[in-house]
């Protein structure tokens, strides 16, 4: 059964180091990205040293690398893979494949996320190092519990990313709503400006969202914003999101199935 | 008869990366691609006079579609010269290509979502069809093709035969010269196929249209084309009337017969026995030797026939199989 | 002459009415773009008002300044994404072969390809490019006199044809190397940096590169700094940007489509 999975998921890794070109030019977009960010947060600091809400250039020169680096790992291709199967009507037949469908994603994205690990992310981290400086972790312990915390912010995201994909099985003339998730996500999860800087009516209302404990979360700890205790509390939080998610994916799930197995899509 | 078509020395050469299996494979095809040149035309000389129907037929992979993309100015040839009408349809594919009607039998030139009619209004003001043109036109392309039937349906919800229909009328509306027909009765039910080959003779003899037809159906071959041309790995391996390439390619038809109990004499002294199966033998036999409907007559005489049926031999088969050293 | 130009003009007329026809088949579609595009772009001006509020304005680039800055890149963009979204597609038509039947028509390939889909769901992103733009103008108090809005006007076609240029000479890769999806998402982040944001903030070696060579910076941050009368800017440029827009947008968009004629020598159509 396993082996199942570590096929398709390095049939994906194959693909993904197949396509040169794409490859490239998807480093050349983060890349850009980087440094478009990490030359705004430099003109608004205007060359002083003076921190701001206790962060210095530094802190987010690091956070926002680390962030693109994230983004390009986090890969969530479930929500299209779902809108595009149901959009052909192959779902059907998928529904009929020996073994669990949403885990067949789930290893497809793994696939990739490994790929983007090797092509995407140790470019990225060296084309970083060499006009930044290495990005390093506050702390030993801030880098230990960063690890673990990015799994968890993957978990919520992809989690958030299937539910979206289920939207299309009831109305799928709406287009990918996948697309409208995104560019909420990129906003609130702090991936661009961190929500500290945020108003406070928008900070409070963020704590009962699952998007900031998706981006904030890890990349705060890497960069010490976020103490040894709050971050504990903080992946607590996360475990909350990906067990309500979770559990909320699995009754969408069950009910669209059976509704799509009845009416044969 | 002046030649419409001249193709001298034609070659095209193509540029494949190779690609390696396995995690390796991979990681090296990222770093180091590794690059090889195929030849998919190889060296082609023929010539095609005004008013022929010509079949241009060979496997797949053979080079007939490149060829007719070069032909039609699609492709720009390696080496080689091309005349259409006495143009090169690479130095001046306008004027090329005005005279040119082309259908692809995998691709339609239909917009998808709109009516059938809809796409014709597009292609007057394209080929700037001049009123009186068009509607002349339309309406003989309407009367041997059945369009009426259809024309105000989206072309999304057309079978695939009145899609076909629908995509040659699209190709003659701005009365072509030289037709290309690339396929054109590919997984078409009996009547359409029908309906097609009609229509192919009917232009070819009232207007005067020269076709090339690239197909894979014996049937169109034998019914239409007075000349066939046949590639193979990029080259000219045969040139000739229809009628005597037909022959030589495929001098055999099958006779499968079932009987209605075992029979101990099943031989005849013009058709070889090539295969048994129970009660179901199948005679190979030269039609120029002997007609089916004689050899159907005499094996009834002694046999005790439940059924038969006649197969024609698969054209492709043929040639890979005649020009298999080649 | 004069009738070919009139044969040009009569299919594109038909081209955009099918167009039309077409996407209205499927009105519905539209409501995810519809909610994406407001929320992407509101936000991102949102965003840098945060920043700028919360720390300095951007080499001396206030709010009010940003917003019109921001205001005008947008809007390009989105008469850009109306007329030339075609250009973001040749390497799928590259893929399925599908510039054989624009090949066999007797028209020019380039236009055929344009004026085949005018995207009229881009609307949709000039929408937040117009409310931002004017919110902007209000800040900082712009005037609207007849020469300002010829200048505009300028301005804004010397910017989509320089963005079109762009993408048409990028879209060209893919006659060689098949794929180049991921290209045009490179191109859209890099040209979101460069009009969105004034380049001022990035290093001279990037500044000399959208003037000179990639001349991003004519789509909006040179114009919106005369606009503006920021005058303590990187570069001082000779000419005036309401000339030197139009003119460099016309010479880029002339010199892609010789480097587009150039690629499409090396098509290799796909399928059997």
């Amino acid at each position: 059964m396993l082996q199942a999975y570590w096929y398709m998921t390095k049939m994906r890794l194959l693909t993904s180091l197949a396509y040169r070109f794409e490859v490239f030019a998807s480093v050349g977009t983060n890349l850009i990205l980087m440094l478009a960010s990490v030359f705004l947060w430099k003109a608004a600091y205007g060359g002083g040293t003076q921190q701001i809400n206790a962060l210095s250039l530094q802190d987010l020169t690091t956070y926002t690398v680390l962030s693109i680096m994230l983004a390009s790992v986090f890969v969530c291709g479930v929500q299209d893979t779902i809108y595009y199967k149901i959009r052909e009507g192959q779902i059907v037949t998928d529904f009929y494949r020996p073994i669990p469908l949403l885990a067949c994603y789930l290893a497809d994205d793994l696939g990739g996320m490994l790929s983007a690990m090797i092509n995407k992310v140790i470019p990225l981290f060296i084309f970083a190092a060499l006009f930044f400086g290495i990005p390093w972790p506050a702390s030993i312990s801030g880098f230990l519990l960063f690890i673990p915390s990015c799994l968890l912010s993957y978990a919520i995201l992809w989690l958030l990313s299937a539910l979206i994909g289920l939207i299309a099985f009831w109305v799928m003339e709406l287009g990918n709503m996948g697309m409208v998730k995104d560019s909420i996500v990129r906003v609130l999860s702090g991936s661009i400006v961190p929500l500290w800087f945020f108003p406070e009516s928008v900070q409070t209302l963020s704590k009962f969202l699952p998007f900031m404990y998706t981006y904030q979360t890890p990349l705060g700890i890497y960069i010490g914003n976020i103490g040894l205790q709050d971050a504990l509390a903080a992946m607590g939080v996360q475990f909350i999101w990906i067990a309500l998610l979770f559990i909320l994916l699995a009754v969408c799930w069950k009910r669209t199935k059976s509704k799509t197995l009845i009416q044969g899509g | 008869m002046d030649a419409v078509i001249e193709v001298n020395d034609l070659v095209k050469e193509y540029i494949v990366t190779k690609k390696e299996s396995g995690l390796r494979g991979a990681l090296k095809g990222l770093l180091f691609p590794e690059k090889k040149t195929v030849r998919g035309v190889d060296g082609i000389t023929f010539s095609i006079a005004q008013g022929e129907i010509v079949g241009y037929i060979g496997p797949n992979g053979a080079g007939k579609s490149t060829t007719i993309k070069m032909l039609t100015g699609i492709l720009h040839p390696t080496s080689g010269s091309i005349k259409v009408c006495g143009i090169s349809p690479q130095a001046d594919r306008k004027s090329v290509v005005r005279k040119l009607g082309v259908v692809f039998g995998q691709r339609t030139q239909l917009y998808w979502d709109l009516r059938l009619g809809e796409s014709f209004e597009l292609l007057r003001r394209i080929y700037q069809i001049d009123k009186e043109t068009y509607e002349d036109n339309l309406s003989i392309l309407t009367d041997v093709l059945k369009l009426h039937e259809f024309i105000h349906t989206p072309v999304r919800q057309l079978s695939l035969g009145q899609r076909m229909r629908g995509d040659i009328a699209a190709a003659m509306l701005h009365s072509p010269s030289i037709l290309f027909l690339d396929e054109p009765t590919i997984g078409l039910d009996a009547d359409a196929k029908h309906a097609i080959r009609l229509f192919i003779k009917e232009i070819n003899q009232k207007r005067g249209v020269t076709v090339i037809l690239t197909t894979h159906d014996l049937d169109d071959v034998e019914q239409l084309c007075s000349r066939l041309v046949v590639v193979n790995h990029g080259k000219v391996v045969e040139d000739g009337p229809m009628a005597s390439l037909i022959h030589k390619l495929a001098p055999h038809r099958l006779l499968v017969v079932e009987l209605q109990h075992p029979f101990s004499d099943l031989s005849h002294p013009l058709a070889e026995i090539i295969k048994q199966d129970g009660l179901k033998i199948w005679y190979q036999f030269e039609k120029d030797r002997i007609s089916a409907a004689q050899l159907i007559s005499e094996l009834s005489q002694k046999l005790p026939i439940q059924d038969l049926s006649v197969k024609e031999p698969n054209i492709e088969d043929a040639i890979r199989e005649v020009y298999k050293a080649t | 002459m004069g009738s070919s130009i009139r044969h040009y003009f009569s299919v594109a007329a038909c081209f955009a009415r099918l167009a039309i026809q077409r996407q209205l088949e499927y009105p519905l579609f539209l409501f995810s773009w519809l909610l994406m595009i407001p929320i992407q772009y509101f936000s991102g001006i949102w965003m840098l008002k945060i920043i700028v509020d919360r720390f300095q304005p951007l080499n001396g680039w206030d709010f009010p300044e940003l917003t019109f800055l921001y205001g005008l890149g947008l809007i390009s963009h989105g008469i850009f994404v109306v007329f030339f979204i075609n250009t973001w597609q040749i390497d799928r038509m590259v893929i399925e072969g599908a510039f054989d039947r624009l090949l066999l028509r007797p028209m020019n390939v380039f236009f055929q390809l344009i004026a085949s889909y005018i995207n009229f769901i881009g609307l949709i992103d000039c929408i937040p490019g117009i409310i931002i733009f004017i919110y902007g103008c209000q800040l900082v108090g712009f005037e609207w006199t007849f020469l300002n809005i010829i200048k505009l006007l300028l301005v804004l076609l010397g910017g989509v044809m320089i963005r079109a240029a762009l993408f048409i000479s990028l879209g060209t890769i893919a006659f060689w190397t098949k794929r180049n999806a991921s290209m045009v998402g490179f191109t859209l982040a890099m040209l979101e940096r460069g009009t969105m944001y004034p380049i001022s903030i990035y290093p001279y070696a990037i500044q000399v590169l959208f003037t000179f060579i990639l001349p991003i910076g004519f789509i909006s941050f040179y114009p919106a700094a005369e606009f503006l009368n920021k005058s303590s800017e990187a570069f001082q440029l000779p000419l005036s940007f309401a000339l030197a827009t139009p003119v460099i947008g016309f010479a880029c968009f002339f010199l892609s489509q010789w480097i587009f004629r150039f690629g499409m020598k090396s098509y290799e159509s796909a399928g059997s």
